[in-house]
């Protein structure tokens, strides 16, 4: 029981501000005479697909020599087309706009098909070489795959592995610490090319109205690809990290003006953490030789500084 | 928390439950507008994102700035005790005025010096205790406990924060584990925590965080209660570790009535937290009802393997999906969409922001690694690895 809003819901019912039908249905859910178990139900669903993807890889890696490749390609093709049968079973039309799923298991039986026919194809291409030489092109496969599969039936968890299995193609993992930690200059390019991409589909998905909620998942992986890899740079990069840093600059005050305009204070926090970091080895390069406070001055500094912004931005943005 | 500052909680909670019906199309935004004009709350309550950059952004304040004071002087035991409970308390006072303003009051500012104040008092004490009084490591570490179980509690009380009430419990249970007889001190004080936090849940004189933090209360008593039955860590000496006299030399084999015992509560716990939670209608007891059931089901497997670990997690994983498509199809089979008060309806909570953040988790665990290396050698993409939960397709 919330004592705090069964109280108002009374008062407000009172003083005739809420209707009898609302004020009985607010009071039940105040009351806890109704409880939503929805995020239960996602939790097992979830955990669900997690063991069931786990047994499938424990079983293929420790018995595939004695169940036979073939046994065991057809069986997973097998759970793959129940999966996908389910989905188109159960789906809805196809629509440009959202679509309200028509079970609550829609996403994640859609994400088990997915990851099964992810399994299948990196199998069948270890045991029957059918990509040949192109063999590591399975993972552009399967994230083409769901792409379709996102778009075709409105699921924006299914985006978020479509556009993690592309970068993983593009030899980028979705951690933050290995990009900055491993980011070679090719890693750093290739992050910051699918970074651009994945903005750009943010903002078109928008501005053609094609999808238009799929850009938050779009947008956040894109700067976290763009400004990870600038960081990286500046972290990284021994020699031009002055070059980075610039670029860094240049970039997260642009997605902090953008995110400003647009009222998103996810693409504004990741602008502001990027900006302070990258100037944190500003602050700190000159005196790497030499135990000095100055450094840590100033960079305490430097965080009341981004406190001002962020109070000041707050309290102007109007936030979506 | 400061009497003023409950009223502000109090109104904040009615005007959250107010923008829940509004997004969910129950009321109107006339109505919106009416609810809030008579719940003023003059506090700022940025959301999540903010306070977390907030906070984060103090925390390096905070700690450069202490670094800065470090670095100079280079204090050794006394003078780095007295540095870090200066600075723990100055954190604290700071945390006192940000509090008493409402603009700043729930900004993530005030949680971020609160919990580095108390953390830096805490460390300060222990390094006093060790390095300058000589005290024994043991000693120390108990007397640094039972402060910290006192300090995070006392915390909890000024400030509001629930998960300072979580750190007195984690401080309380840990030096508990360390006494003679800890596994016996632990379930009575974890049965004694659940009753006690458990009757406040709803106390409509407690201020809303303090409610919050008694249902941090409740799961810690729970778990920890859990931890104190549970069969393989009676057989595995978990809590024995904990000691402060030798661990090996203390702890037995335990004996098979003790075991029997045991076993029983490990299959029996759950069952009564999620009964628990199908009476009382609280989710977050069925959320640990259903952690403890599958911890039960993991301790089991363990001493009976009655099928290959492919098996069991294959069997669990499906039973899961099938658990949940039941569910749903029973609760959408009911009148009204719900059963005994339960129903798979959102409600009024913000179920496209839940969906977001729904990607996160997917996205960490069940996406493909890059393979190591490959981006250097070429532009080109290269094969990389499915599978959850540390399983992989690379054969």
């Amino acid at each position: 029981v919330n004592p705090d809003v069964v109280a108002a819901v009374a008062r407000l019912r009172a003083e005739h501000v809420l209707s009898a039908r609302q004020a009985a249905f607010f009071d039940r859910v105040a009351g806890r005479r109704l409880v939503s178990i929805r995020l239960e139900m996602r939790a097992l669903l979830y955990a669900g697909i997690l063991l069931l993807t786990s047994a499938v890889g424990l079983l293929v890696a420790g018995h595939h020599q004695e169940i036979g490749p073939l046994a065991i390609a057809s069986a997973i093709a097998l759970a793959v087309t129940a999966c996908l049968l389910w989905v188109i079973r159960h789906s809805p039309p196809f629509a440009w706009a959202e679509v309200a799923s028509s079970s609550l298991a829609f996403d994640y039986v859609l994400l088990l098909g997915l990851l099964l026919f992810a399994s299948e194809l990196g199998y069948v291409e270890a045991h029957f070489g059918l990509l040949g030489p192109g063999w590591a092109h399975h993972l552009l496969i399967v994230g083409g795959v769901s792409l379709l599969a996102a778009y075709r039936w409105d699921s924006r968890i299914v985006l978020g592995l479509a556009i993690t299995t592309l970068a993983a193609w593009l030899g980028v993992s979705s951690n933050l610490v290995s990009l900055i930690a491993h980011g070679g200059g090719r890693l750093r390019a290739n992050a910051l090319a699918l970074g651009v991409l994945y903005v750009a589909a943010a903002a078109l998905s928008v501005w053609l109205d094609r999808k238009p909620h799929f850009e938050e998942v779009y947008a956040t992986a894109g700067l976290f690809l763009i400004l990870g890899a600038l960081v990286s740079g500046v972290l990284g990069d021994g020699r031009s990290w002055g070059i980075w840093l610039g670029a860094l600059l240049a970039a997260a005050g642009a997605v902090m003006w953008v995110a400003f305009r647009l009222g998103r204070s996810l693409y504004f926090a990741q602008g502001v953490v990027a900006a302070y970091v990258g100037l944190l080895r500003l602050v700190f390069a000159p005196f790497r030789h030499e135990a000095s406070s100055l450094p840590l001055v100033l960079a305490a500094l430097l965080g009341i500084g981004a406190l001002a912004v962020i109070f000041s931005t707050h309290r102007r943005m109007i936030e979506r | 928390v400061r009497h003023d500052a409950i009223a502000w909680e109090r109104a904040a909670e009615v005007r959250t439950a107010a923008r829940g019906w509004l997004r969910a199309g129950a009321i109107d935004e006339s109505t919106h507008q009416a609810i809030e004009k008579m719940y003023a709350d003059p506090c700022i309550t940025p959301s999540v994102v903010w306070r977390v950059l907030t906070a984060g952004i103090v925390s390096a304040v905070i700690l450069c700035a202490l670094g800065a004071i470090f670095v100079p002087t280079r204090p050794r035991s006394t003078g780095l005790a007295l540095l870090l409970v200066l600075f723990g308390g100055a954190c604290l006072v700071a945390t006192e005025r940000l509090n008493a303003a409402p603009p700043l009051a729930r900004r993530g500012a005030a949680g971020a010096t609160s919990f580095w104040g108390l953390l830096l008092i805490l460390v300060g004490v222990g390094v006093l205790l060790q390095e300058s009084l000589k005290l024994r490591v043991a000693d120390a570490l108990d007397a640094v406990l039972l402060s910290a179980a006192l300090a995070w509690g006392a915390g909890c009380w000024r400030w509001g924060n629930p998960i300072f009430a979580g750190l007195s419990a984690v401080s309380l249970f840990l030096f508990l584990g360390r006494l003679p007889h800890g596994r016996f001190l632990w379930i009575l004080a974890s049965a004694a925590l659940t009753v006690l936090a458990a009757r406040r849940l709803d106390a409509r004189g407690w201020a809303p965080s303090h409610r919050r933090a008694a249902t941090v209360l409740v799961v810690a008593g729970i778990l920890a209660g859990y931890v104190a039955l549970n069969v393989y860590s009676l057989d595995e000496h978990l809590l024995e570790e904990l000691r402060r006299l030798d661990p090996g030399r203390l702890a037995q084999p335990p004996g098979r009535a003790l075991f029997f015992v045991s076993a029983v509560a490990t299959a029996v716990l759950p069952v009564v937290i999620l009964g628990w939670a199908w009476m009382s209608r609280r989710a977050f007891l069925l959320d640990a009802g259903i952690v403890l059931l599958a911890l039960s089901l993991v301790t089991l497997r363990h001493y009976v393997q009655v099928a290959p670990l492919w098996a069991a997690l294959a069997g669990s994983g499906a039973a899961l999906i099938a658990l949940a498509l039941v569910v749903e199809r029973v609760l959408r089979r009911s009148p009204g969409g719900e059963l005994a008060g339960f129903t798979s309806d959102p409600l009024f909570s913000d179920d496209r922001r839940q969906r977001f953040l729904e990607i996160v988790p997917v996205a960490a665990t069940l996406a493909p690694a890059p393979p190591p290396g490959a981006p250097e050698k070429s532009f080109v993409g290269r094969g990389g690895g499915f599978g959850g939960g540390g399983a992989s397709e690379r054969f």
